[in-house]
């Protein structure tokens, strides 16, 4: 196991600068930490303004037309697509902040006050959203009210009493801003690990391939008696180890911020995320080290390669403010599919297959990202060798 | 044998590098390679261990075809490489440790090696230093070291000396006699010709690939026309006497570069004696006068008309 440790050896001589990019994460997290918690205190953000809202029907009944024509008050109503893809795409780019989708024959089953189910959607962390949520349950619980209370009455007169009673109170109403599960901070913890985790891992992985591709030093070790690929299942070994105890301290950090939350469904997500995004961290950077020479140029690349994706990938920066171009050439990266995958999965309300098929969409971009890399350098070394 | 090359040939591209170059090496030798910059010594090691295919020719080691795979064969080969071959992350002790333990597995063993490779190339000082901080020389012993802990019998050591200081050359050479004394056969490339004389059993001279000759030192010299070369300071001598000199006997070339007369014998007696006599006999006017045994440059100059060192 010679070369096992070895390698472990060069992980640890470089471990002072990865220090470099935990101590960034640490600061960066505890910043946002604290100034999300003020922005729970101050409360009340509700503006008058409409929000973006999407309504889609699986049916045309007065009860629905009564519904939107509530909500119209409050919200302008966008048309989107029925599809989830799109619809998820629309929130993340904050161009809805709630989808409400009603499914065919709700109104049937309401009015026989059997049990009903809607389909809500929402950005994280809105208060229009919340407030939006607030009113729709408004609207059908007082339905649900005037029903058993009044009996046999027909849609058309329901919609009338409702359209009176909540016109006169719901209008100006401040409404506190919602209960916080904090999704933002957990999402902000993982996200940030594309640079910090991505960082640590493309500089390991650098430094021990530096040491591999050095023809000197390649030559020195095929003359004694280790065979190659004995010394490649080592360095593999090393690497695996290395990623998995990156991986491991980075969540560790992660469970720090969002101690919550760490029981819930959406972290099993984030993690089996954030676990895909060390594999490809690491294929990344077996590449950048099969390609890089120097350990001066290697830090460059690796600032130049994490720093700039975590940039246009809506890491720093909220992917809503960034422009369409950045975000369709951010798309040719692995942290933009990680960043998205993350907010989908928080966002995560039910998990039934096709809900968590988004999140598990997204993910397999990355592994297919990982896989690319690791091919690339395998062909890379492979030409070296011969030339 | 330990090591048995047979017309072996190596292209790069156009270029020969070795041009049917066969030797043996037998068990207890000091081999000395000798030849000029480009004229194939480091592409001969990498053939014998088998890092370079070649296109032509056999190769066999302790009586084995070598070939990549042949790691019973490497377990018993150390190699001290022209390039300097080192990890930047590992200090003096961790490389060497490091080195030995590709062929010691057991750990007080390996231990006691690297220990006595650090005593060897005088390096307990800096045993915690990283490379970086070493200079050249040092370097250079730091990458003998890691060549010969694990006492292999068979040594090659290609060019070890470059940028080394006198006295750790001198050092470095003795400790590869020691070496050879306790049992290792060694191969030693190098330019320097002095170095391949003061050690080497054995010696062959190559150039542009091929083998120009091979033998002892005193072999290799008895194989030229030369037998002495006597040097005479003086500032004051016409021509006329310069071709009156080179009609004496014996006399093989005089040549004169103020102010030294370069005057080469070939074997006889009473060489000097018949120039001493000459010079009195013309009353020319001398400093310094000695006389040289021909060198391997010279058997280099005569054999390639050029000189060994630039
Ligand atoms: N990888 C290569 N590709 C092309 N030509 C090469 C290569 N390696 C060596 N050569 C050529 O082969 C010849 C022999 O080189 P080699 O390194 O064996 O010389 P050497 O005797 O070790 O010289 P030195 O004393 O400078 O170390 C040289 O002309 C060199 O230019
Ligand atoms: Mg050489």
């Amino acid at each position: 196991m010679q070369v096992y440790k070895l390698c472990l050896k060069i992980i640890k001589k470089n471990i002072p600068v990865m220090l470099i990019y935990i101590f960034i994460y640490l600061s960066v997290s505890i910043v946002v930490t604290l100034s999300s918690s003020r922005q729970n205190n101050t409360g009340n953000d509700f503006t008058d303004t409409k929000a973006n809202i999407a309504f889609i029907s699986g049916e045309e009944t007065p009860l629905i037309e009564g519904l939107r024509k509530e909500l119209g008050r409050q919200a302008n109503f966008i048309n989107l697509p029925d599809k989830k893809e799109a619809q998820q795409d629309a929130l993340f780019f904050r161009e809805v902040v709630y989808i409400l989708r009603i499914p065919e024959g709700f109104t049937q089953k309401f009015m026989a006050g059997e049990e009903v189910h809607l389909e809500k959607n929402s950005v994280p962390d809105s208060a229009k959203a919340a407030y939006i949520d607030l009113a729709v349950d408004q609207y059908l619980n007082t339905a649900r009210f005037f029903l058993s209370t009044m009996g046999d009455v027909t849609q058309e007169s329901l919609v009338k009493y409702l359209d009176d009673v909540l016109s006169q109170e719901a209008d100006v109403k401040l409404m506190p801003a919602p209960a916080k599960t904090d999704v933002y901070g957990l999402v902000f913890s993982y996200n940030y690990m594309a640079y910090s985790l991505s960082s640590i891992l493309v500089l390991g992985m650098a430094a021990i391939m530096a040491a591999f591709n050095n023809r000197d030093l390649r030559n020195r070790v095929s003359c004694s008696p280790v065979r190659e690929t004995a010394a490649n299942l080592q360095i593999f070994l090393a690497s695996l180890t290395f990623a998995g105890v990156a991986w491991l301290t980075q969540i560790a950090f992660c469970f720090f911020f969002d101690i919550e939350n760490v029981l819930t469904m959406n972290t099993v997500y984030l993690l089996l995320n954030s676990l895909v995004f060390t594999v490809c961290g690491t294929a990344m950077g077996f590449l950048i080290g099969s390609v890089v020479k120097g350990n001066e140029a290697i830090s460059a690349v690796t600032n130049v390669v994490v720093l700039g994706s975590c940039f246009i990938c809506g890491v720093f920066v909220p992917a809503q403010l960034l422009g369409e171009t950045t975000l369709r050439i951010a798309s040719f990266t692995p942290t933009y599919w990680f960043v998205k995958a993350n907010n989908q999965a928080a966002q995560l309300t039910q998990f039934d297959l096709s809900s968590v098929r988004l999140v598990l969409s997204d993910t397999a971009v990355i592994v297919c990202f990982a896989l690319a890399f690791f091919a690339l350098s395998l062909v890379i070394r492979k030409v070296r060798r011969f030339s | 044998m330990v090591v048995k090359v047979s017309n072996l040939v190596k292209r790069y591209g156009d270029l020969i590098a070795l041009d049917h170059l066969s030797f043996s090496i037998k068990e207890g030798e000091i081999f000395g390679l000798l030849g000029p910059n480009g004229s194939g010594k480091t592409t001969a090691i990498n053939c014998i261990l088998a890092l370079l295919k070649y296109d032509k020719g056999e190769i066999e080691v302790f009586g084995e075809p070598m070939t990549p795979e042949s790691y019973h064969i490497k377990q018993d080969i150390g190699i001290v490489m022209q390039n300097v071959a080192v990890y930047n992350e590992l200090t003096v002790y961790e490389n060497i440790d490091y080195f030995c333990g590709l062929y010691i597995k057991d750990k007080a063993l390996k231990k006691k090696y690297v220990e006595e490779a650090i005593e060897f190339v005088d390096l307990g000082e800096y045993r915690n230093f990283r490379p970086k901080k070493l200079s050249g020389g040092l370097l250079r012993r730091l990458n003998i070291a890691c060549g010969i802990a694990h006492k292999p019998k068979l040594i090659i050591l290609d060019e070890p000396t470059v940028a080394v200081d006198p006295q750790s050359r001198n050092r470095i050479l003795e400790g590869i006699k020691e070496l050879n004394s306790n049992g290792a056969t060694v191969i030693y490339t190098s330019h320097y010709m002095e170095e391949v004389e003061q050690i080497c059993s054995r010696i062959m001279i190559i150039d542009k690939g091929k083998a120009i000759a091979t033998g002892t030192k005193e072999e290799l010299k008895a194989m030229i026309s030369l037998g002495e070369k006597i040097t005479v300071e003086s500032y004051d001598v016409s021509e006329q006497q310069l071709a009156r000199l080179r009609e004496l006997p014996n006399i093989v070339s005089v040549e004169y570069n103020e102010p030294l007369i370069v005057i080469k014998s070939s074997k006889g007696k009473n060489n000097l004696e018949n120039v001493l006599e000459f010079i009195k006999k013309e009353n020319i006017q001398f400093g310094k006068i000695y006389s040289e045994l021909p060198t391997l440059n010279d058997v280099f100059l005569e054999i390639t008309g050029k000189e060994l060192r630039d």
